[in-house]
């Protein structure tokens, strides 16, 4: 458990650290580019103090890397803190991503085990052309199709998301729509991992033994084959995680949903690259967790059977 | 991780037969032509508007105007050229990166244990905030600085797929014959390795091809590629959403445009996978 901690951690300081020599390495920083027309070399060079981008390189990392565990994310290119700015929308989008994942996880089991039921057969290849065909369109192309059809033409669902007062959305009825748009591709890729564990299962041979004990199809699929199915569906479901995150950011920014989406639609009008970093630093210490809690799974699983 | 691992259904062979192949990739060679040709066969320039904004279909715009009255019909038939060939440079270039780091990687186990830690450390990267941070840290943005990121950001898991398509190939006979007769590095990879690796490269480029059409797409969605007034799908997309109510052929075809193409490019490079190949390219 310590070591699994450990190895996640380490390798989302080695992505910490790659990102900042990366926007490093890049031509521009973030005073240039925030800044505006007629501005001074005078003004430039305040701001490049007010950032801190006069100092040497590995102060600024230093003091980057040591301010990050305190929850000092930086400041952003027009000097507010990063942290402050995603105090409010980081809860809404984790709520808007763990909602999807949850119904994705539900839908791609079910969906992969009754295609795992009937091998070869028409559902089998009617859910796997399916999932085939979902996983590769566009979040925000979802989106717009949903909109025109559950909103607009039909009046069912509201079109946009209105905030509330604690600035969370103000109905249950406002997530319906994102989440669906987030489900639609997600289910599609899981349910083919789900599929490919599962036959990968059936060709072992105590899956095959109970078969041909003449057991119940059902009962070989969920009591022999999935246990073995369980931690290359959990590693399968958990790498997906950075694809959900990225697609709830442009999925946010359509429905005018208050979550991350928005801010980040700001911060790339306004070229904010330490804003983008900070959500960036959130968005991998969010899949590094899912990533341990499915290496957990797979060492219980795993190690029940050793 | 699988392609080590018996890959046996207890379905049918799914040997696809030529001619189902022809069948399944129609669509997609057609769709890719035709978004490739739509520039010459646009009835008004991209850049005049012929239309009042957000206008309905009807006279003259078989699919109405844009937000500035620009015939949606001709936006459209430009505005897949652009998307298309940086999805398939993405693709291209994704593959052969991978192609070669991954057979070396699987000859010299160092430098494949580096490229592992990589691949762990990629994944925690949402690939659609990688593209922002990348082309945003550029100045000037645009294209370029996308297609890059997108490479970049692409090829630690596709060298993962293929150093595990690899790895049982390394240890076989004629290889280890081949080390044993001092072969050089790169005659391994090229003339042993890779003529066995044909169908995992063929079904990758279908996937990073797919992949490339996701990655660009999002990223003109977000305003951080092609820039107004040029044409492009996914541009339209966001453009035109506020008039959604007025004109909404403005924002439904080029969404179609894009979905029908990532699905028919996906069902097609799905088709033409061998099986066994088909499970190890999606589920490592």
């Amino acid at each position: 458990m310590a070591g699994a901690a450990a190895r996640r951690a380490l390798l989302l300081v080695v992505l910490l650290a790659v990102m900042f020599a990366a926007v490093e390495a890049l031509p521009g920083d973030a005073a240039t580019a925030a800044s505006e027309r007629g501005e001074s070399a005078a003004d430039l060079a305040a701001r490049r103090h007010l950032l801190g981008l006069d100092q040497p390189l590995w102060e600024r990392f230093w003091d980057w890397m040591t301010a990050l565990p305190t929850g000092d994310l930086g400041t952003s290119a027009h000097g507010r803190p990063v942290t402050e700015l995603l105090a409010d929308p980081l809860p809404n989008t984790l709520l808007l991503g763990a909602s999807a994942f949850v119904l994705t996880v539900v839908l791609s089991l079910a969906l992969g085990c009754w295609a795992a039921a009937r091998p070869g057969r028409l559902t089998d290849r009617i859910i796997g052309h399916t999932a085939t065909a979902s996983f590769a369109v566009p979040e925000f192309v979802v989106s717009v199709l949903l909109l025109l059809l559950l909103s607009l033409w039909t009046g069912w669902l509201p079109a946009v998301t209105v905030t509330g007062a604690d600035g969370a959305p103000a109905t249950w009825t406002m997530l319906i729509m994102p989440v669906i748009a987030l489900v639609i591709p997600q289910t599609g890729w899981n349910t083919r991992i789900v599929r490919g564990a599962l036959a990968d299962q059936s060709a072992t041979p105590h899956v095959e033994a109970a078969f041909l004990d003449g057991l119940p199809t059902r009962h070989v699929l969920l009591r022999h084959a999935l246990p073995g199915a369980i931690p290359a569906i959990a590693t399968g479901i958990a790498t997906s995680t950075g694809m959900l995150l990225g697609g709830a950011v442009v999925v946010e920014t359509l429905f005018n949903y208050p979550g991350i989406g928005t801010v980040l639609a700001g911060a790339v009008a306004a070229r904010d690259t330490p804003l983008i970093a900070g959500v960036v630093i959130c968005a991998g210490a969010v899949v590094s967790l899912v990533l341990l809690a499915a290496d957990l799974l797979r060492a219980r699983v795993l190690g029940a059977r050793a | 991780m699988s392609a080590a691992t018996t890959t046996v259904t207890k379905g049918p062979p799914s040997i696809p037969g030529r001619a189902r192949n022809v069948r399944r990739t129609a669509p997609a060679v057609l769709l890719v032509l035709l978004a490739l040709c739509g520039p010459f066969l646009a009835p008004h320039t991209i850049g005049t508007p012929v239309t009042a904004p957000y206008a309905p279909p009807g006279e003259g715009a078989l699919l109405g105007g844009d937000q500035l009255g620009r015939d949606v019909l001709s936006r459209l038939l430009h505005g897949g050229t652009a998307l298309i060939a940086s999805a398939l440079l993405v693709a291209a270039v994704v593959t052969l990166l991978a192609t070669l780091l991954g057979c070396i990687a699987v000859l010299r186990p160092a430098l494949g244990r580096v490229l592992e830690r990589t691949a762990d450390v990629s994944i925690l990267l949402p690939s659609v905030l990688g593209i922002m941070l990348i082309a945003l840290a550029w100045p000037g943005g645009g294209r370029g600085p996308v297609v890059i990121a997108a490479i970049a950001l692409g090829t630690p898991y596709a060298v993962r797929i293929v150093a595990s398509a690899a790895a049982p190939l390394a240890h076989s006979g004629y290889v280890e014959a081949a080390i044993i007769r001092g072969e050089q590095l790169p005659y391994i990879a090229l003339r042993e390795l890779l003529p066995n690796l044909r169908a995992t490269v063929l079904a990758l480029f279908g996937l990073r091809f797919v992949e490339g059409i996701y990655v660009i797409s999002m990223a003109g969605f977000l305003q951080i590629g092609p820039q107004p007034p040029t044409a492009d799908w996914a541009l339209m997309v966001r453009e035109n959403a506020p008039g959604i109510l007025l004109n909404p052929w403005a924002v439904l075809a080029p969404s179609l445009a894009i979905a029908l193409l990532a699905i028919s490019v996906n069902l097609a490079s799905n088709s033409l996978a061998p099986h066994s190949v088909r499970k190890a390219v999606t589920t490592s």
